[in-house]
């Protein structure tokens, strides 16, 4: 939750006003054997809809991750009784030739690279749409805007929702997402993101996902912010051993320049 | 009630006294006392001069009974740090003897060889005792004496971190210790995030650290039991005293409510770190709210000869806060009325009621949403416990023990937001103990008993029946009277001492402890709204059994004292959390947890020099914790976070003359056990660390040094003050905190690891008055 988050600033805050410092240090992590990375999308808006393939690396080595060719990957949508077969346009990256996403519809990823068999489903939820979105003086810091996107949340509970930042058409780290639990069935207008600055065009993407997609990005948050005692991967809805995740989710976005 | 004692007393003899003869015995009893303030001495021994077998100590209420055959005595009172009293007694009938011994402040410089130390013979084992001038003499971070950050110095004892009030005992986790005031359990006995501790130094009496070794009496936590006794008030002279520090300052007036029959006290400590924060230009620190105060009370009152009633009570509450746009505060609060009947004069009895309760509340207003989250734990807890002095080979207690639990995890309640509220969670913790200290010969000593405890798990909140990947199969609802479960769980403990010869011994021990209660917390600090949550059908109690041996000696007359002890310690039903768990949100807390054992070895060695113009000690310890649960790490054993193979600790206090007293201490340990990355990929466009396993690689080594000197300003009878300078973290060595990996600056296709430190050469001053 948001407030949490807060928290945490307070104690970064105690901590820094008491002769806290940094520096670079080096350590000797271990080497680890490569593991299969997927990242693969389902959305309502028009294909065609990418799935890539890539391996990890080292620590120490640069962040080039190499991509995997030459891999089967199947797309089907179980509801419509439709299935796709990927063509990979660019090393690592699969196209759908003719698939449609819908709402309500569920899909399964089925992967064949180099003998290791990747499977995950997804279903899409149903749509909610970006509203409006506007910016106003923050409430913490009044010197700075923040990003206030409205939307209404269906009465139905479960909803999850995943939003999307870019500025000035490039993507920015600052994902985050919510869940319905305490503001079922409301107008929610609750502030995302981070720094934004006078003139910067954002584009903002609301995302419907699902309770594991959820979860995925909750621990993939947790895995990114290293503030748990017991830090670990991601909860990935890939079954066969890849890292990664299949996101069957909507799409409704608007923009806005900052005044 | 009479009756029901007296039936209990019949029945303890048979079963403890062996032999009974037939000679005319008579009993000596009564109170051991500080002369100047009327203080009762615990511990205190009283002896036969030429038969030091013969004797007894006095009980937590300065209570001795010394049953002796008929004749003339000469008896030695011994205190630590006291000057010995010599009586000449002639026992002839049931005899009444209130002692008042002197204390030694006023000969400091001065070499005193005392009695040999009670140490060596007691067959106690895992036991360390803090003596409170000490503790006010060791330097520590912002001059605020800590009892807390003292036990980290003593072996077998581990801080959490970095200026952390926190510790772990014996490979334990930090909820695995009993923290008790007054016999009232405190939850969380840190402020500001851990950094200071909520003892206040200067309303303590008396700390005592079992690590896992506690006699019968105790029970409740798997690794340790700190039981801390605050000063009952002067029952003499009216006093004031008081601190003025950097961060803090204190008050404590104490005096007679009627002179020598009840006393008072009360001690008040406030910080004020916040206005440091109202300095600053930035808007955001500066509408910080960041302190905390203590309160700790005590009224005592001498109902009759036989009857002495005692209240005491603490109360400590923490503030953070953004202006009003959030704020968290946490604080615990505790109550205990005691009262002391002397039965007979061999029996002594000790009934106590006692509240514990630790809540916090975070308060939110932002974006329309007004809300507001409350949890609590509090405890009711009522004692009966009997102690009888057979004769001076045995002294036995019995007692029992009900304390009622209510848990209220976290209701969520506001505007702009559903409220979420759940029921309550009651349980009923039960127990019953027996033991005996057998001074079985003149080189054999053993103390030995055994404690039940049961606990009862009350219906009215929700359970569940998982499957076995932890998801909820099924939502059971019982009836709030219903119990839902009930565990019994016995509790044999015996440790003895063999005397080798004057000056040495040999111990050994066996204890099993239980824990009903556990703590769920999942960062790497301290954090206020970590969640205690009880055993249930799902959560099973945690169970330790301990082994251990030593060997104890005094040398150079007692000047010093060596121990050297070994412990292995067998853990069931130890708690983890699955990966990626959320903790912290409000749903059922059992699919996220996961179950296993752990162990716990280690060697201790502790070379201590009491007495001196030097004074101080050495610790080490060489040890191992670790944990195996199936669902983590591919079901291999791990080191546990606190796993630390080596500790060092150096004390040194000196005095160098009337006015000056200069102390330091030297840290040095193994970095605690963590999970960094074995690797990268990239999701999104953006790298995400690949962890491999569990607690595969340490923290870099801790190393420290703090500097203290305290000068006497003034001396005399009406007014004394003193002034403390000290420098925590002498030689600014940038100790970690915490490591994270992120991104390198200068090239973004590099990642780089980066240590982030917290205390270097932190400076403080303090002042001190006494009238």
């Amino acid at each position: 939750m948001k407030m949490v988050k807060t928290f945490y600033i307070v104690c970064i805050l105690f901590s820094t006003v008491f002769f806290s410092c940094q520096k670079v240090v080096n350590i000797n992590l271990n080497a680890s054997s490569p593991r299969y990375v997927v990242e693969g999308n389902v959305t309502n808006l028009p294909g065609p809809y990418l799935v890539k393939i890539t391996k990890s690396v080292n620590f120490d080595q640069d962040n080039i991750f190499p991509t995997v060719s030459g891999a089967l990957v199947l797309l089907t949508d179980n509801t419509a009784g439709l299935a796709d077969t990927l063509k990979e346009t660019s090393p690592g990256n699969y196209q759908t030739v003719s698939l449609n996403g819908i709402p309500g519809h569920k899909y399964q990823l089925y992967i064949n690279a180099n003998n290791n068999v990747f499977t995950a489903s997804c279903t899409m939820p149903a749509l909610v749409t970006l509203d409006s979105l506007y910016t106003q003086k923050s409430s913490v810091r009044g010197n700075r805007s923040q990003l206030i996107p409205v939307y209404t949340d269906p009465i139905a509970h479960g909803n999850y929702y995943h939003f999307k930042e870019f500025k000035n058409d490039s993507e920015t780290s600052s994902e985050s997402i919510r869940n319905d639990n305490l503001i079922n069935g409301q107008v929610i207008k609750e502030p995302v993101g981070g720094g934004i600055a006078s003139g910067d065009r954002i584009v903002l993407i609301l995302e419907c996902i699902d309770s594991a997609m959820y979860q995925y990005y909750y621990t993939l948050g947790q895995t990114k912010n290293q503030n748990s005692a017991t830090p670990a991967n991601p909860l990935s809805n890939i079954k066969g051993g890849a890292l990664g995740y299949f996101s069957a989710h909507t799409s409704s976005s608007k923009s806005v320049v900052v005044p | 009630m009479n009756k029901n004692i007296q039936a209990i007393v019949s029945i303890a003899l048979i079963f403890f006294c062996f032999n009974a003869s037939a000679q005319n015995k008579y009993t000596i009893s009564g109170s051991i006392k500080d002369k100047k303030t009327g203080e009762a001495l615990i511990g205190a021994t009283i002896k036969v001069a030429d038969k030091p077998l013969l004797g007894a100590a006095s009980n937590e209420y300065g209570f001795y009974s010394l049953t002796l055959p008929a004749g003339n005595y000469k008896l030695l009172v011994n205190y630590v740090s006291y000057k010995e009293q010599e009586l000449s007694v002639t026992l002839d009938k049931k005899t009444t003897l209130d002692i008042s011994l002197e204390s030694e402040e006023t000969q400091l410089n001065e070499v005193t060889v005392r009695s040999k130390a009670n140490n060596i013979t007691s067959a106690q084992m895992g036991m360390d005792k803090l003596d409170i001038k000490e503790i006010n003499m060791i330097p520590v971070l912002f001059g605020e004496k800590d009892v807390l950050k003292t036990i980290q110095l003593l072996p077998g004892v581990e801080s959490v971190g970095d200026g952390s009030s926190g510790f772990y005992v014996r490979g334990g986790a930090a909820d695995q210790n009993m923290i008790l005031l007054d016999e009232a359990v405190v939850y969380n006995p840190s402020h500001l995030l851990g950094f200071f501790s909520t003892f206040n130094s200067d309303a303590i009496k008396d700390v005592t650290l079992y690590k896992g070794t506690a006699p019968a009496q105790y029970g409740g936590r798997l690794s340790s039991v700190l039981d801390v006794k605050m000063n009952d008030g002067n029952y003499q002279d009216y006093h004031v005293s008081g601190g003025i520090g950097l961060i803090s300052s204190k008050l404590n007036i104490e005096g007679p409510i009627v002179k020598d029959e009840g006393s008072f006290l009360i001690s008040a400590r406030r910080t004020y770190a916040d206005v440091f924060l109202k300095l600053s230009k930035d808007t955001t620190i500066n509408k910080s709210r960041l302190y905390f105060y203590d309160l700790n009370t005590k009224l005592n009152y001498k109902l009759s000869k036989k009857d002495r009633l005692y209240l005491s009570g603490y109360f400590g509450q923490d503030d953070l806060g953004l202006a009003n746009l959030f704020g968290l505060s946490w604080g615990n609060a505790t109550g205990t009325l005691r009262w002391n009947h002397i039965v007979s004069d061999k029996l002594f009895s000790n009934t106590s009621l006692i509240l514990s309760d630790y809540s916090y509340n975070i308060n939110v207003n932002n974006a329309g949403i007004s809300a507001t989250i409350h949890s609590e734990i509090r405890d009711w807890n009522l004692k009966e416990e009997l102690e009888l002095f057979a004769n001076p080979n045995n002294s036995i207690r019995f007692g029992v023990a009900s304390i009622y639990h209510t848990i209220t995890p976290g209701n969520i309640t506001g505007s702009g937001i559903i409220n979420s509220t759940q029921p309550d969670k009651h349980t009923w913790e039960n127990a019953v103990y027996v033991s005996n200290s057998w001074k079985a010969s003149s080189k054999l000593n053993i103390d030995y008993g055994i404690r039940l405890s049961t606990f009862s798990i009350m219906g009215g909140s929700n359970f569940y029946d998982l499957n076995t990947d932890g998801s909820i199969k099924d939502t059971l609802h019982y009836g709030s009277g219903q119990v839902v479960k009930t565990y019994v769980i016995p509790e044999p403990r015996i440790s003895g001492s063999y005397m080798l010869n004057e000056v040495s011994s040999l111990k050994a021990g066996y204890a099993r402890n239980t824990q009903y209660l556990h703590l769920i917390s999942n960062s790497t600090t301290s954090n206020p709204t970590d969640k205690w949550i009880s055993s249930n059908n799902i959560i099973k109690p945690g169970i330790a059994d301990q082994l251990s041996l030593g060997y104890f000696r005094s040398l150079k007359d007692d000047r010093f004292e060596f121990s050297a002890e070994t412990y292995y310690k067998y853990m069931q039903n130890q708690i983890d959390y699955r990966d990626g768990a959320n903790v912290l949100d409000n749903n059922a807390i059992e699919p996220k947890l996961l179950f296993g054992m752990g162990r716990a070895y280690g060697l201790e060695f502790l070379l201590k020099k009491k007495t001196g113009k030097i004074t101080g000690w050495v610790s080490y310890t060489l040890a191992r914790s670790e944990l195996q649960i199936p669902g983590i790490n591919n079901n291999i054993w791990y080191p546990a976070r606190q796993d630390r193979t080596h500790d060092l600790s150096v004390v040194g206090i000196y005095q160098l003359n009337k006015k000056w007293t200069v102390s330091a201490d030297f840290v040095f340990y193994t970095g605690n056990a963590v999970s960094f990355p074995s690797g990268k990929y990239e999701i999104n466009g953006y790298p995400v660390f690949y962890y491999t396993e569990r607690n595969g690689y340490r923290m870099p080594a801790y190393n420290r040094l703090d500097l203290s000197a305290t000068k006497q300003l003034r001396h005399r009878k009406r007014f004394s003050s003193e002034l403390t300078f000290s420098l925590y973290n002498a030689y600014g060595h940038q100790n970690p905190f915490v490591i994270t990996f992120k991104d390198d600056p200068n090239d973004p296709n590099k990642t780089q690891a980066v240590q982030t430190s917290l205390f270097r050469w932190v400076p403080s001053i303090s002042y001190n008055f006494k009238f």
